[in-house]
């Protein structure tokens, strides 16, 4: 007999008083928690962008910057963004204790992170040469932006270099919990990219 | 180090011995520096958080030296500026809430009946920061290189152009380092209060005061990224030449002030919500009862929590916004007030049902709820925008907020203070001596800031390091500052009296008020590992029940005494049910290293030498992998 | 009693739950940002239409669908204060008092930001938007 379902159910005490969350690690608490004020640190930043752009103008960005190419931050996207995945079947073979799997994940999701900061690493020596952080207030938005997130990028890359390094002895459950931990920050690192693409790039156009 | 000479009957002598080789320590200079007990970790919170009281209060006194009299000179102009931002920022960002966080760390996880904090090491290590950060910025001081742009640092007085030299570096860099602390803290108390709860201990069982403290952990994580961003952006104008608050260069001032009134009122509460847990705390022992309307109090709590991001904006109605936003932000800040009304009605019905037991730590609560009264009063004021445009920047507001912070924090401090002092210190403190210290602060808390109403409505304003004689101010401030000495004698008989008791009290029974929660149902002090057997609770008022007395009895089962080991048990997030045991971490130098790493990081940041920052960067990130390793194997799978 | 509900009718069971709690609170987020955002920003720059739409419609917009979702949030919790009071009442398994408390901070909770929301509404409808 299959358990009942629908609204009946969903409306029952009993089903109305789950308990969720549940059953989670202090460890993956802390790193859920920790990522929240990070997310509310960037949401600041980018509603720093909004707030100095409308309240700059109608042109913007401002002097003689141009619109910001669109060409090499999509490529970008589809380097960072796809880099979850592997992280995802990375975790699913923690779960199957399959270390092969673990360390394939945790490789490739990295190596896609470093391509990522090379291709900002050619962005930021073009565009060095027409404006710097110090230009305007735009040029101070788009590094900061940016660079912190380009941080971002490199703190989560070592520490996947780190994870793959406690793996070489195998697995067992506190290097579970070391995985899981970093894949929750590479899973925000790439989500906050997002907003980040949106705001800096696409945003002027609109 | 405690021997229990009676065994709790849950537990053998056997189990007591295996607990005290697992969980205590030698006291020692090694033991000193690497410790991660919470009780340890939160006494060193209280005492150094009282330091930096006593150099903020200092500063005060300095201050009201000068203005005693028209045309003082005791200070400069600069020294003056420099000891009212020190005294500020000390007393919001270095006395309040590291001083809450202290009785946070202290109580929280024998309240809950827990062995100790869910990350005792990030524990130690959120407390070295906070000590390095108060010491870098009151180091600044003798240097004449402290801070000096008033505690909220307002751009573009703030900025690099009108404000040269090291001292606003000193407060974004000194702001930035604390935040660590903070933030290190706030996530720990979630998850403590969480995952650490005793077995049974559901979330309507949980005391009022760690949900006050759960709700400001809460209030950190939204609000503290903004102030860190503010003052990494001013670092960045200031140091490396970003535009973010020029507007020469498409940059915006009030870009400051949103961000850091977004951090800024949710802020009051940081400093008041863990006050008023503390208040919520105490009656009950006094009050012979529990507090009346729990599930109202808790909903005050976390409605003030929230709504408090919404109305930053009355910090700035002298500013200009459009009238719309302006009514959005009006709204929110009506409604905040029926919360924060709930919990005063609830203490005092409280007070009216129960038998009143008049000792020092209710005369504190009720010097707390006139006091914060008043306070409210004057904050009500403020709701005209027609009076505020008329007193902003006036001492009105400063006689306000002093009635707000020192109602509101002080005063259920000092109440926590002598509560709890038996239980801290094992020793009763003396009767009189308490009553003494509240009268004292009382009176000199009133005689300071009830006369700066009045001049600051003859228009007298703040900040200013002296003024002319004949305009009606000169002998209002003199009670001022007899009144500031006043308050001064008070908090000194205060420590006398935490001194004495230390000293000469007599030892304190596990139990000496009769309390509700569950710290007074083990020894006073408690041992290291607070609980022979952890208790399974039954009720809101675990102490009350004899259910969960029962549980500790014999009978107790294995799986609460847990005596192989460092271990206490893991519970499920909303209903308390026992998950599993987890082993926790003993002692370590590394918090220690890391903090030292993070200081370098800071001062070297500071005097602009970046190799020096680079270095101490990679001593962060190797210190920090070192710790996290995940060490000895196997451990089994789950 | 009939039989236990499964696993999914559990899931939903719990997020309504929740959504009784901290559905007033979200949406009182939601409208305060949505709200001050465009009205500040229209105003400082100037511009008479978001998306197609005059600005003062789009806060229109930011005051009544919050206004509808924190109803619905006050119903949802109404609904988990009601079911949860027999079996707490009843004694037993403790998480019926706690989901019944949890239910009860949502609806006085919901009640506080109704309130604050509908004179954000009042705000929109008597003053003029830009000043």
């Amino acid at each position: 007999m299959t358990p009942p379902g629908g609204i009946t159910a969903t409306t029952s005490p009993e089903a109305l008083s789950t308990e969720l969350p549940v059953g989670r690690s202090t460890g993956w608490w802390g790193m859920v928690l920790f990522v929240t004020t990070e997310a509310t640190l960037f949401a600041c930043l980018l509603g720093s962008y909004f707030y100095l752009r409308f309240q700059y103008g109608p042109q913007w960005p401002p002097g003689d910057i141009p619109d910001p190419a669109l060409l090499r931050p999509l490529v970008m996207t589809a380097v960072l963004v796809p880099s979850s995945l592997p992280m995802l079947w990375a975790e699913r073979g923690l779960r199957r204790g399959q270390l092969w799997r673990v360390r394939a994940g945790l490789t490739a999701s990295m190596l896609l992170g470093l391509t990522f900061l090379a291709l900002q690493a050619t962005e930021y020596a073009e565009l060095l040469t027409e404006f710097t952080l110090t230009t305007n207030a735009y040029g101070s938005l788009f590094y900061v932006i940016t660079g912190f997130h380009g941080l971002h990028v490199l703190i989560g890359a070592t520490m996947i270099a780190w994870a793959l390094t406690t793996t070489r002895g195998g697995l067992d459950a506190r290097r579970d919990d070391r995985v899981r931990n970093v894949a929750i920050y590479w899973h925000f690192v790439d989500i906050v990219w997002l907003g980040i693409l949106f705001t800096i790039y696409l945003s002027p156009r609109l | 180090m405690s021997i229990v000479d009676t065994p709790a009957p849950g537990a053998d002598r056997a189990d007591l011995d295996r607990l005290d080789a697992n969980w205590a320590e030698r006291p020692s200079l090694r033991s000193f520096l690497t410790t991660v007990d919470h009780k340890r970790i939160g006494r060193r919170y209280l005492v150094t958080a009282a330091v930096f009281f006593a150099l903020a209060g200092i500063s005060a006194l300095l201050m009201r030296t000068q203005l005693a009299n028209p045309g003082g000179d005791l200070l400069s102009p600069e020294q003056y500026n420099q000891l009212f931002t020190m005294h500020g920022t000390a007393m919001i960002f270095l006395f309040a809430t590291p001083m809450l966080f202290g009785f946070g760390n202290f109580l929280v996880p024998l309240m809950i009946g827990s062995r100790d904090m869910a990350f005792p090491r990030l524990n130690a290590f959120g407390y070295w920061v906070f000590l390095f950060a108060g010491i870098f910025m009151w180091a600044s001081l003798p240097f004449g290189a402290a801070p000096n742009g008033g505690w909220f640092a307002y751009v573009p007085l703030t900025g690099g152009q009108a404000t040269p030299g090291l001292h606003l570096d000193v407060y974004a860099l000194g702001l930035l380092f604390l935040g660590v602390s903070t933030t290190a803290g706030a996530i720990n108390f979630i998850v403590t209060a969480l995952k650490m709860r005793a077995p049974g201990m559901s979330l309507n069982r949980l005391p009022l005061f760690v949900w006050a403290i759960v709700a400001t952990a809460f209030m950190v994580i939204f609000a503290l990224p903004a102030l860190n961003l503010d003052n990494a952006m001013l670092f960045l104008d200031r140091r490396f030449g970003a535009g973010f608050f020029d507007p020469a260069a498409g940059g915006n001032v009030l870009l400051w002030q949103h961000l850091f009134w977004i951090f800024g009122h949710p802020d009051v509460y940081i400093i008041v919500m863990p006050g008023l847990g503390i208040v919520s705390a105490v009656l009950p022992a006094f009050t012979r009862r529990g507090v009346v309307g729990y599930p109202l109090i808790v909903l005050a709590i976390v409605a003030i929590a929230i709504i408090s991001f919404g109305v930053w904006a009355h910090h700035m109605f002298a500013v200009g916004l459009p009238q719309v936003s302006y009514g959005f932000f009006s709204a929110a800040s009506s409604i905040i007030t029926i919360p924060s009304g709930i919990q005063i009605f609830a203490w005092l019905a409280t007070m009216l049902l129960g038998r009143l037991v008049l000792r020092t730590p209710l005369l504190f609560v009720i010097g707390f709820i006139i006091t914060f009264v008043l306070g409210g009063v004057t904050g009500a004021m403020f709701a005209l925008t027609a009076f505020d445009q008329q007193v902003t920047d006036s001492y009105f507001v400063v006689a306000h907020f002093h009635y707000v912070l020192v109602g509101g924090a002080v005063f259920p401090i000092l109440a926590g203070i002598y509560h709890w002092l038996p239980k801290i210190t094992g020793r009763m403190y003396a009767e009189r001596l308490g009553r003494w210290a509240f009268w004292l602060v009382f009176a000199g808390m009133h005689i300071t800031f009830f006369p700066m109403h009045l001049y600051g409505l003859f228009g007298m304003p703040r900040r200013v390091y002296t003024y002319p004689a004949g305009l009606e101010w000169d002998g209002w401030n003199l009670v001022s500052t007899v009144g500031a000495y006043v308050l001064a004698v008070g908090f000194l008989v205060v420590v006398v009296g935490v001194v004495h008791a230390i000293r000469r009290g007599r030892p304190a029974p596990p139990d000496p008020w009769g309390g509700d929660t569950l710290e007074w149902s083990t020894d006073s002090p408690p041992p290291a590992y607070n609980f022979p057997v952890v208790p399974r609770v039954h009720s809101l008022h675990p102490t009350w029940d004899a259910r969960t007395a029962e549980s500790t009895g014999p009978g107790a089962t294995a799986d609460r005494v847990l005596s192989e080991g460092r271990r206490t048990p893991l519970t499920s997030e909303l209903d308390g049910r026992y998950e599993r045991p987890v082993e926790m971490p003993e002692a370590s130098v590394k918090p220690l290293v890391l903090a030292l790493a993070l200081l370098a990081l800071f001062v070297s940041l500071l005097f602009a030498w970046y190799p020096v920052a680079a270095a101490a960067v990679a001593v962060v990130a190797g210190t920090v992998a070192a710790w996290l390793w995940p060490g000895r194997r196997p451990e089994a799978r789950t | 009693m009939s039989a236990a509900p499964g696993h999914r009718a559990r899931l939903a069971g719990g997020l309504l739950a929740w959504y009784g709690v901290l559905g007033g609170a979200v949406a009182w987020a939601v409208h305060l940002f949505v709200g001050w955002g465009v009205d500040e920003l229209t105003c400082a720059a100037g511009i008479h239409r978001v998306a197609g739409l005059p600005p003062r419609a789009v806060i229109g917009l930011a005051v009544v669908v919050p206004a509808l979702v924190t109803v619905g949030a006050l119903l949802a919790a109404v609904l988990t204060w009601r079911r949860t009071g027999r079996p707490a009442r009843a004694g037993g398994d403790p998480r019926f008092a706690r989901a019944r408390m949890l239910a009860l901070l949502g609806i006085w909770g919901n009640l506080l930001f109704l309130a604050i929301i509908v004179l954000g509404g009042i705000a929109v409808l008597v003053l003029p938007s830009c000043h």
